[in-house]
């Protein structure tokens, strides 16, 4: 019974590293599939927050923090992205820790009532959808869509 | 018959870190320092995340049923992540290679210690399952198996920064111990890279404590 047990899980445990193989297809597939989707998303998950809401956009618009309100009187640029699994403030930490790190990033800002990563670039500054794609990535998470300027702030008509 | 368990072990391991690729563990560049104290043991773990998929670690743990040790370089792979707007699934593999000895009265000598499992999760704000196993080739310290599955909820939803409570009740299977299947109730609370969980199993009277921090 005991050897039974053990021959399982590794059986199991195999199967599943072969099944691993084709993760990088998957996500690539889902990303293309979730940038499209993403509206549906945001309009069953979003407006939680007290300091943030819909504009003319089906997103959230913009969270606005101390920092956040700062860097924007600065003349940063601001940017919304959407992000597919942030469910604990380990997921906020990690998206903090590496936008942070850029110097691109006035102020960032993870909230976890609109699933959305909030950053305003210092003046001057700007930074690709497939940058902030990429340090997701890196961050362990994925974005569904990004919005700036006035789509970000909701003001966008 | 072990050097055939052993191989199967080690082939698994080999076969994962040629999987190891897609999610981090943890965002890359970052460090985890994670205690574990269950109702058999104590472990450290201190690991670092070199790539989106991968973390590598150094681990010691201490059985304290058994008197023995065992110190090991431990790399956790995250085969699958599952994203959602509102969820979030997690499949890892995990393993260790290192050496076992006696502590205590204990007197056996170095050993070969050898480990391998599956973590799974899948998680929202307010309900947590999760699903873990691993089984040990020690020498004559241990041959185990254990597996433990974990459900729980969030009293309430936190917002970013906030202190994150849960209420979780672990079952632990562990074929080779008198007390097979036990059962722990847990509190977590989580605060920025701080994760706290301390919890009592009812079957046997013993506590638990386990805490994480990243940086």
């Amino acid at each position: 019974m005991n050897l039974l047990i053990k021959t399982m899980v590794m059986i199991t445990a195999l199967c599943l590293c072969l099944f691993t193989n084709a993760q990088e297809y998957d996500h690539e597939d889902h990303a293309t599939h979730d940038m499209h989707e993403h509206h549906d998303h945001q309009e069953a998950d979003s407006g939680q927050a007290a300091d943030a809401g819909h504009g003319a956009t089906d997103g959230p618009i913009l969270t606005r923090t101390q920092d956040i309100d700062s860097a924007l009187a600065q003349g940063g640029e601001p940017i919304v992205a959407d992000v597919l699994g942030v469910v604990c403030d380990f997921c906020a930490l990690a998206m903090n820790k590496i936008f942070s790190k850029r110097e691109e990033v006035a102020a960032i800002y993870v909230d976890l009532d609109t699933k959305a990563l909030n950053l305003v670039l210092v003046p001057g500054a700007s930074m690709s959808d497939q940058t902030i794609a990429d340090l997701a990535v890196q961050a362990g998470y994925r974005i569904a869509d990004v919005r700036r300027g006035d789509e970000a702030l909701g003001t966008a008509t | 018959m072990i050097a055939v368990r052993s191989a199967l072990i080690l082939t698994l391991g080999c076969i994962a870190t040629m999987a190891a690729v897609g999610r981090p563990v943890s965002y890359v560049g970052g460090w985890t320092v994670i205690e574990e104290s269950d109702r058999q043991s104590s472990s450290a773990l201190v690991h670092y995340t070199p790539a989106p998929s991968l973390s590598l670690g150094i681990k010691t743990e201490i059985n304290r049923d058994s008197d023995f040790a065992i110190h090991s370089a431990h790399p956790t792979f995250l085969a699958k992540r599952w994203f959602g707007a509102d969820y979030q699934g997690n499949l890892y593999f995990h393993g260790g290679l290192g050496i076992a000895s006696g502590i205590n009265d204990n007197p056996g000598s170095d050993q070969m210690a050898i480990y391998g499992g599956v973590m799974a999760d899948w998680e929202t704000r307010s309900l947590f399952v999760g699903y873990r196993n691993r089984y040990l080739e020690a020498g004559d310290y241990a041959s185990q198996f254990m597996q433990a599955f974990r459900t729980g909820f969030a009293p309430y939803v936190g917002a970013s920064g906030d202190l994150h409570t849960w209420l979780m009740l672990e079952i632990d299977h562990r074929p080779s111990d008198p007390d097979s299947v036990t059962a722990t109730p847990l509190v977590r609370f989580f605060k920025g890279p701080l994760l706290v969980e301390a919890g009592y199993n009812l079957t046997v009277n013993q506590p638990l404590f386990n805490f994480t921090y990243r940086f």
